[in-house]
C-alpha cells in the first residue's frame, strides 16, 4: 500500500485553524503537533494490524478537506429520527461545529460540566488541555490539527448525573465532499455516573473522523452508548482511548448501521485493580458497506475484567471487520476477559473477518474468546413459514431475534433501550426486501 | 362436496437423491381422520413434507389438490394460511423469538389472507387463554422463545396448541406421539380429539398404534416403499398391531 504525503489536500484548512484568533498558544502547538504526526504517518495503511483488513482506498483515494465555511442550518426537526426520547442533556455538533439553535444542554448539577470543546477552551482551559496530547494514530492527530469544536463532560467526584448526556454529530456535506473532526473529552472522578449517548447521523458524503478519550477514576461509571448512522457514502472514522482505574466501570455499547466505511478502534486500558469493561454492539450492514471495529482491552492490573459481545449481520456485498484482543501484562493476574464475535451472513457476497486474540504474559487468568459465522437457520425458517408467516417477515423475525439478543444482553436504561430498538427496527424496516 | 385433499400418482424424491414417494394416491373427505402407518424409511414423514412445502424434496410426478386447487404450486406460507398445519415430527427451537409474538404474527397473517380483522393483543389473549385450557399449558410457556428450553412433550403440546389457534382445514400431525409418555400422550390425544370437527380433515402419520388407541381414524393406511399397499377401517390398526407390516411390505 504506498503512502504519500496525505497531509497536502490539509495544508490550507490547517492555516486556517491555526490563523484563527481567540486561541491559546498552547491549543496552537498542539495543532502543529498534530499536523507534524498526520505527516510523518500518513493514512494509516493495511500494515496497521488495526487497518489489515479495511478497504483503504474510499478513505484515500477522495482528498477531504474540512469546510471552511459555517456549516448549514438544519430544520428544528431533522435530529428527530436519532434522538433519545425523554429528557437529555443535548450537545449537537453540525459538520463538526457546536450548533446552539440545536442543542439543549439545559441546567446541569453542581458537579457537571457539559459544554463545547471551544467554549471549554476559553472557560476551562485546564480541563480543555487534558483532551489533548493522547495522539495514538495519524488520524488523531490529524484530527487535533484540523478540529473545529467537540464536546467536554467532566463530572467531580460523587457526582452522579441521572439524565443521559447526548452527544449528535450530524453530518450534511452537499455536493462537496468534505471532513469534519468533532473532539470529545470525558472524565468521570471518584464515584462518579454517567450515562453518555452518542450518534452519529446524517446526510451526507463526507468523512467524520472522530476522536474521543474517556478517563474514569476510581469506582466511576459510565454507560457510553455509540451509534453510528451516517449516509451510505459517508466514511466515518473514530478513536476512542480510555483508562478506568480502581473499580471502574466502562459499560460501552456500539451501533453500527451506516457508512459505507468506518472504523472505530477502541483502545481501553484496564489501569486499576477490579476495573471493568464491558462491550455490547452490533453491526447491521448492506450494500457495499464496510466496518471496522478494533478492539484492545489492555489489562494492565490484577482483577479487572473484560466482556465483549458483538453480532454482525451482513447481507448485500457488506463487509464486516472485527478484531478484538485482550492483552494480560505481566501481574495483572485474577484477570477475567471473555470476547464473543457472532456473525449472520445474509447473501453469498456478504464477508466478514473476525479475529479474536490473546497476548497472555501473567499466570493466574481466565480468557475465553470466540466467533462463529453462519446464515440463517433454514429449519427455524421453514417452521415460520409452514406456520402462515411469509418468507420476507419470516427472515426478520429471525434477523431482529440475532441482533436484539445483544441489546438485551447489554440491560441499558428503558430510553437507551428503546433508542437501540428503533434503530434496530428502522434497519429491518428499510431492508423490506431482505432476500 | 369438494374433497379437502386429493392425491394422484404422487412421486417424489430428495433433491438430488433417491425417490422416496412412488406412486401415492389419497382422497381426504371433510371431517374425515386418516391414519397413516408403516415401517421406518416408507416416506411417511416425506409425505407430510412434501405436502407441507419443505424445501429438500422435488415431486416428479402426479398431483395435489387441497380444497379443489393445485397445492404443489403454491409456497409453503400461503399452504399454512389457506388452512394446511403440520404438526412437526421435531419442532423447531427459535431462540429469541418471543412464542406469543410468533403465535399472533401467525395468526393474523391467515386472518388477513381470509380478509377477517387482525386481533389485537387483548383479543389474542383471550383466544390463547381458551384454548390453553384445551392442552393444560402453563402461561409462562408462552412467554419463552418459541420451543427453546422446551421437553419433549412440551414441544408436541405446543404444536396441538398452535393447531387449535389456528384452526386448520387439514392437519397433518407427523409423529406427534413420538416422544410421549403416557400422561402426555393422553393430553395430546385429548386435545386432538377436542379440534375434531366436521369442517376439519386429519391425516396422522405414526408409527405406532399406540395414538390410534387415543385417537380413533375413520380410515388406516400402510405407507411402503413409497406406496400404500393396504388401507381399512379403523379395526385394521388393531390388525396389523397383530400382524405387523412385514408380509404387506413383501407385497409392494
Amino acid at each position: 500500500m504506498l503512502i504519500t504525503d496525505g497531509s497536502a489536500p490539509f495544508q490550507e484548512a490547517f492555516r486556517h485553524r491555526l490563523a484563527a484568533a481567540d486561541q491559546p498558544d498552547w491549543l496552537r502547538a498542539q495543532r502543529r503537533a498534530g499536523m507534524e504526526g498526520f505527516t510523518a504517518m500518513g493514512f494509516p495503511s493495511r500494515r496497521h494490524e488495526a487497518w489489515r483488513f479495511t478497504d483503504l482506498d474510499l478513505l484515500t483515494s477522495e482528498p477531504r478537506p474540512p469546510s471552511l465555511t459555517d456549516a448549514p442550518s438544519l430544520p428544528a426537526d431533522s435530529l428527530e429520527p436519532w434522538r433519545l426520547a425523554g429528557p437529555s442533556h443535548r450537545l449537537v455538533l453540525v459538520n463538526g461545529r457546536f450548533d446552539p439553535a440545536l442543542s439543549a444542554i439545559g441546567g446541569l448539577p453542581a458537579g457537571v460540566w457539559l459544554a463545547p470543546l471551544a467554549e471549554t477552551v476559553q472557560r476551562r482551559p485546564d480541563v480543555a488541555a487534558t483532551a489533548f496530547g493522547a495522539d495514538v494514530n495519524a488520524l488523531s492527530a490529524l484530527n487535533a490539527a484540523l478540529f473545529a469544536d467537540g464536546a467536554v463532560l467532566v463530572l467531580a467526584p460523587g457526582t452522579v448525573l441521572e439524565t443521559p448526556v447526548e452527544i449528535i454529530h450530524y453530518s450534511t456535506t452537499g455536493d462537496a465532499q468534505a471532513s469534519a473532526h468533532p473532539r470529545l473529552r470525558v472524565m468521570l472522578g471518584e464515584g462518579a455516573g454517567a450515562t453518555l449517548v452518542e450518534t452519529a447521523a446524517g446526510d451526507g458524503n463526507g468523512w467524520t473522523n472522530a476522536v474521543i478519550d474517556v478517563t474514569l477514576d476510581a469506582d466511576a461509571e459510565l454507560i457510553h452508548v455509540h451509534v453510528q448512522n451516517e449516509g451510505t457514502e459517508a466514511v466515518h472514522t473514530c478513536l476512542l482511548t480510555a483508562e478506568l482505574a480502581r473499580q471502574a466501570r466502562y459499560r460501552a455499547f456500539t451501533l453500527v448501521t451506516g457508512a459505507c466505511l468506518s472504523h472505530r478502534d477502541m483502545q481501553v486500558a484496564l489501569a486499576g485493580p477490579g476495573a471493568a469493561f464491558t462491550l455490547h454492539g452490533a453491526y447491521l450492514l448492506d450494500g457495499g458497506q464496510e466496518t471496522t471495529l478494533a478492539v484492545r482491552a489492555d489489562h494492565k492490573a490484577p482483577d479487572c475484567r473484560t466482556e465483549e459481545v458483538v453480532k454482525g449481520v451482513l447481507q448485500g456485498a457488506a463487509h464486516g471487520v472485527f478484531l478484538g484482543t485482550v492483552a494480560v501484562r505481566p501481574g495483572a493476574d485474577g484477570t477475567d476477559a471473555r470476547q464473543l464475535n457472532r456473525n449472520l451472513l445474509l447473501s453469498p457476497s456478504a464477508r466478514v473477518d473476525t479475529k479474536p486474540e490473546l497476548e497472555i504474559f501473567a499466570d493466574d487468568v481466565k480468557c475465553s474468546h470466540g466467533a462463529t459465522v453462519g446464515s440463517l437457520d433454514e429449519a427455524a425458517l421453514f417452521y415460520l413459514q409452514a406456520r402462515g408467516i411469509d418468507p420476507v417477515t419470516a427472515r426478520s423475525m429471525l434477523v431482529a431475534a440475532f441482533a436484539a439478543d445483544v441489546i438485551d444482553a447489554a440491560r441499558l436504561t428503558d430510553g437507551v433501550d428503546a433508542l437501540l430498538r428503533r434503530h434496530l427496527d428502522r434497519w429491518l424496516g428499510r431492508e423490506g426486501g431482505l432476500s | 362436496m369438494t374433497n379437502i385433499l386429493e392425491i394422484r400418482g404422487l412421486r417424489a424424491c430428495i433433491t438430488g437423491g433417491r425417490e422416496v414417494l412412488k406412486g401415492i394416491d389419497l382422497t381426504v373427505a371433510p371431517g374425515e381422520v386418516h391414519a397413516i402407518m408403516g415401517p421406518n424409511g416408507a416416506g411417511k414423514s416425506t409425505l407430510s413434507s412434501v405436502l407441507a412445502g419443505k424445501p429438500g424434496y422435488e415431486v416428479t410426478a402426479g398431483s395435489v389438490f387441497y380444497k379443489g386447487v393445485d397445492l404443489l404450486s403454491m409456497p409453503p406460507d400461503a399452504r399454512a394460511r389457506e388452512g394446511l398445519f403440520l404438526a412437526f415430527q421435531y419442532p423447531v427451537e427459535i431462540p429469541g423469538v418471543n412464542n406469543m409474538y410468533f403465535l399472533r404474527a401467525a395468526l393474523n397473517a391467515g386472518r388477513r389472507q381470509r380478509g377477517q380483522p387482525e386481533l389485537d393483543a387483548q383479543q389474542f389473549l383471550k383466544a390463547v387463554r381458551e384454548k390453553l385450557k384445551l392442552l393444560d399449558i402453563g402461561d409462562d410457556l408462552l412467554r419463552r422463545a418459541v420451543n427453546v428450553g422446551f421437553s419433549g412433550g412440551e414441544k408436541k403440546r405446543n404444536e396441538i396448541f398452535q393447531m387449535a389457534m389456528l384452526e386448520p382445514n387439514l392437519a397433518l400431525l407427523d409423529e406427534t406421539d413420538s416422544g410421549l409418555d403416557i400422561d402426555a400422550l393422553r393430553v395430546v390425544s385429548d386435545g386432538v380429539n377436542r379440534l375434531r370437527d366436521p369442517g376439519r380433515a386429519i391425516i396422522m402419520v405414526t408409527h405406532y398404534q399406540r395414538l390410534l388407541d387415543y385417537v380413533v381414524p375413520d380410515h388406516v393406511h400402510v405407507l411402503a416403499d413409497g406406496r400404500i399397499v393396504a388401507s381399512g377401517d379403523r379395526h385394521f390398526a388393531v390388525e396389523l398391531e397383530q400382524t405387523g407390516y412385514a408380509h404387506l411390505c413383501d407385497a409392494a
